[in-house]
């Protein structure tokens, strides 16, 4: 591999760009739909059991009938099926959307697992063809830039198409005001003749199905095999994107992508035995900038000291190991966890109560006000 | 007050029968899998039975994975009666085993204080790491259980490399740490299998857990908090501190846990994967138990036959032990349902007065009076 490709980070480095999209869209997926059923006031912790079984089912289906478009319906299916019994417990019988979603995990865990070894314990794995890119003529001739956005397979532009039509949809439609409206205020809904049920339902079992759909482009769309815990993680990066989004469909495109670069990042980190100096760039000048941006609202009066002084060491800090270069070892699983720590610090960063539907994880029953 | 008492036994009684339907229920699904799979239903049963419970080393087997989910169990009870859900009792089960393998590997002692100090650290191990998420909960507002569960996902990185490199032993590839000294490990309680002195936690810990949230300050504060935050506001109590105390709390019963599975685990040695699917299990065995401390042990013990019984019935009939894991969620589902039936059925009975649906997890009725 080019040496100068493996090292670089910039902000030009098309192969990180290209990799960071490609990696964002299995999160960016499931979190469309999520932000869907999330304004429509259920939150589904389940949401990595969603996309679990749709990247299993997805790859069965599409190894035992030899067709990849029916593997990839089977993945939504499922994921949609998986979606079903989380509204059965909390819309239907109210149950508590926490305990049921970590429920379904576990029982997603388990059976595609068990099914797993059951199936194709004891053969080679087969690995069903994969899901071809689809070039868009003329753009992807774009040099460097072209390949890196525009040639990729259908999924990654379906995600983020998706973006633009769930703004339609949240703001633009009769549909979309009542999907927000339940999570907000559903007793306006309900007076408004609209059944809350049914926009929960219709919030849930979208998440499924995209969640699904997610799972599908981890297993069939981007290798073509499946393997234990294959989403490892990524159902609960697509929660935090929605809240990092701050409930609104740009903001969770935003989350994403960055999430979605951060494993980029530490895929390339990972394969270095020591750290660029590049992240102790980019470290200092995001430092920086708080400084800046604290600085600024001090003149507002609203000082945060603490925070001031840790970014301001971590500022120097920075330019400090930029220029000094040190031979820093840090082994794989540390950067491997980069994407968990990065949403952790978001979730921290954020200040996101104020943006979220007030009645999340709310049961509603006509009466309750 | 008779009358009182006695409705509250009778629901008790239906508790318990609902539980032990959703159990049966499980285990006939679970049944069915493997008649699937090709192996014939009594012979899938006894193998069950024999592997859960057959011989001498099967029973020390399964008593032994009793104590961490007991202890996983009790973790929830406490979150949960403070109405804090989270979910990162992995996470600081691997946490809790490091900081045992700290003292263990590195101190030198008898056993009369090298024990209880490799304990205590593994409690203080899963309580640091619960205490990132109280912090950012109380704090910072952060939902504590996606914090939670992205730092599970940071804990088993974390553990991946610690034993691959501070810790690991140079005398093999292998991604485990050196084995450790007996000064610092539970007694063998039955010779020659895993049942160690550590299963004396279940009992002791089951009655302490009970008795904090029903008898003391602490637990009446709990319940207050749990009930609503508001209410606990205008008593003058801080939803925060007492979140957070429940929060640590239920990570030092979460790292007693990895204790147990680190110096009373059937290898002298610690590993990536000790931790499994406890964490999880553990909420599991809690809702089975219907949120009674007491309750759990018997639940506890059914979940670890599963989880002894599954795993032997793997190499004697050659079924998937993931089928275990399954069965435990699906086991969470079925409560779930089985709570809102039960709540329906009363309602018809009590006929349409109009009172509100109980949630499962809201603990509103848990704040009758301790008498």
């Amino acid at each position: 591999m080019n040496v100068i490709a493996t090292i670089g980070i910039g902000p030009f480095d098309t192969a990180w760009l290209a990799a960071a999209l490609v990696l964002s869209t299995p999160i960016l997926l499931a979190a469309m739909g999520e932000l869907i059923s999330e304004r429509a006031g259920i939150l589904n912790v389940g949401l990595e059991g969603f996309m679990l079984v749709g990247a299993f089912f997805s790859y069965l289906v599409a190894w035992k009938a030899n067709n990849l478009a029916a593997g990839i319906a089977a993945g939504v299916a499922a994921g949609m099926v998986f979606a079903a019994i989380m509204g059965l417990l909390t819309i239907e019988a109210k149950a508590d959307q926490i305990v049921s979603g970590v429920g379904i995990n576990l029982a997603a865990a388990g059976l595609t697992a068990y099914l797993f070894d059951e199936i194709f314990g004891n053969r080679a794995q087969i690995v069903v063809p994969t899901v071809g890119d689809l070039k868009v003529p003329l753009l992807s001739k774009i040099p460097d830039f072209g390949p890196a956005l525009f040639g990729h397979d259908w999924t990654v532009y379906l995600a983020i198409l998706l973006v633009p039509a769930v703004w339609l949809l949240f703001y633009r439609t009769k549909w979309g005001l009542a999907i927000r409206g339940a999570g907000e205020l559903p007793a306006a809904v309900d007076t408004a003749g609209i059944s809350v049920r049914r926009v929960r339902w219709f919030g849930v079992l979208t998440a499924g199905g995209l969640a699904g759909l997610g799972g599908v482009n981890l297993a069939v769309v981007q290798v073509g095999i499946f393997h234990q815990d294959m989403t490892a993680g990524r159902g609960f990066l697509a929660l935090v994107a929605v809240i990092f989004g701050r409930w609104r469909p740009l903001g969770v495109l935003g989350a994403c992508l960055a999430l979605g670069g951060a494993d980029a990042l530490q895929l390339r980190l990972a394969d270095q035995n020591q750290v660029p100096s590049q992240v102790w760039g980019v470290l200092a000048v995001l430092a920086a900038a708080f400084v800046v941006y604290q600085l600024v609202r001090w003149r507002q009066g609203r000082p945060r000291k603490v925070a001031l002084a840790l970014a301001g060491l971590v500022a120097a800090g920075g330019v400090v190991l930029v220029t000094v270069a040190p031979h820093i070892d840090l082994p794989d699983e540390l950067w491997r966890s980069l994407p968990f720590l990065v949403a952790l610090f978001v979730l921290a960063g954020a200040l996101t109560r104020a943006h979220m539907p007030s009645k999340l994880t709310i049961p509603y029953s006509r009466g309750d006000g | 007050m008779i009358g009182a008492a006695r409705a509250r036994l009778s629901a008790g009684g239906v508790d318990f029968i609902l539980s032990v339907a959703v159990a049966i229920i499980a285990l006939l699904v679970a049944m069915i899998f493997v008649v699937a799979a090709g192996v014939g239903f009594g012979h899938g049963a006894s193998a069950f039975v024999n592997g859960a419970f057959g011989t001498k080393l099967n029973i020390a087997g399964t008593l032994a994975k009793t104590v961490p989910l007991t202890m996983v169990a009790l973790g929830w009870i406490v979150v949960f009666k403070a109405g804090r859900f989270h979910v990162g009792f992995p996470g600081q089960i691997l946490i809790g085993g490091m900081f045992v393998s700290i003292i263990a590997l590195k101190i030198h002692l008898p056993a009369a204080i090298h024990l209880p100090l490799a304990v205590i650290a593994g409690m203080v191990g899963g309580a640091a790491f619960a205490g990132i998420a109280a912090w950012l909960w109380a704090k910072r507002g952060v939902n504590e259980i996606l914090s939670t569960l992205l730092l599970n996902l940071v804990a088993v990185q974390i553990l991946a490399w610690w034993v691959r490199h501070p810790f690991h032993d140079n005398s093999t590839p292998l991604p485990i740490t050196k084995s450790f000294p007996n000064s610092s490990r539970w007694p063998e309680l039955l010779k020659n299998t895993d049942l160690h002195w550590d299963i004396v936690l279940v009992p002791v810990v089951a009655v302490a857990i009970s008795f904090l949230l029903a008898r003391t300050l602490f637990g009446f504060r709990t319940r207050l908090v749990g009930s609503g935050e508001q209410v606990a506001r205008h008593a003058g109590i801080s939803p925060e501190k007492v979140g957070t105390r429940a929060i640590l709390l239920s990570g030092a019963l979460a790292g007693l846990a990895g204790a147990s599975l680190v110096i009373a685990g059937s290898t002298p040695s610690m590993g990536e994967d000790f931790g499994s699917n406890y964490g999880f299990t553990g909420i599991a065995v809690a809702l089975l138990a219907r949120n009674s401390p007491i309750a759990s042990i018997p639940a506890a013990l059914l979940f670890a036959a599963l989880e002894q019984g599954g795993g032997v019935m793997e190499g004697t009939v050659g079924i998937s032990s993931s089928l275990v894991d399954f069965i435990q969620g699906l086991m969470i589902v079925l409560v779930l349902a089985a709570t809102t039936l039960l709540y329906l059925a009363r309602r018809k009975q009590q006929g349409s007065r109009g009172a509100r649906p109980r949630s499962q997890a809201t603990p509103q009725a848990e704040l009758e009076p301790a008498r």
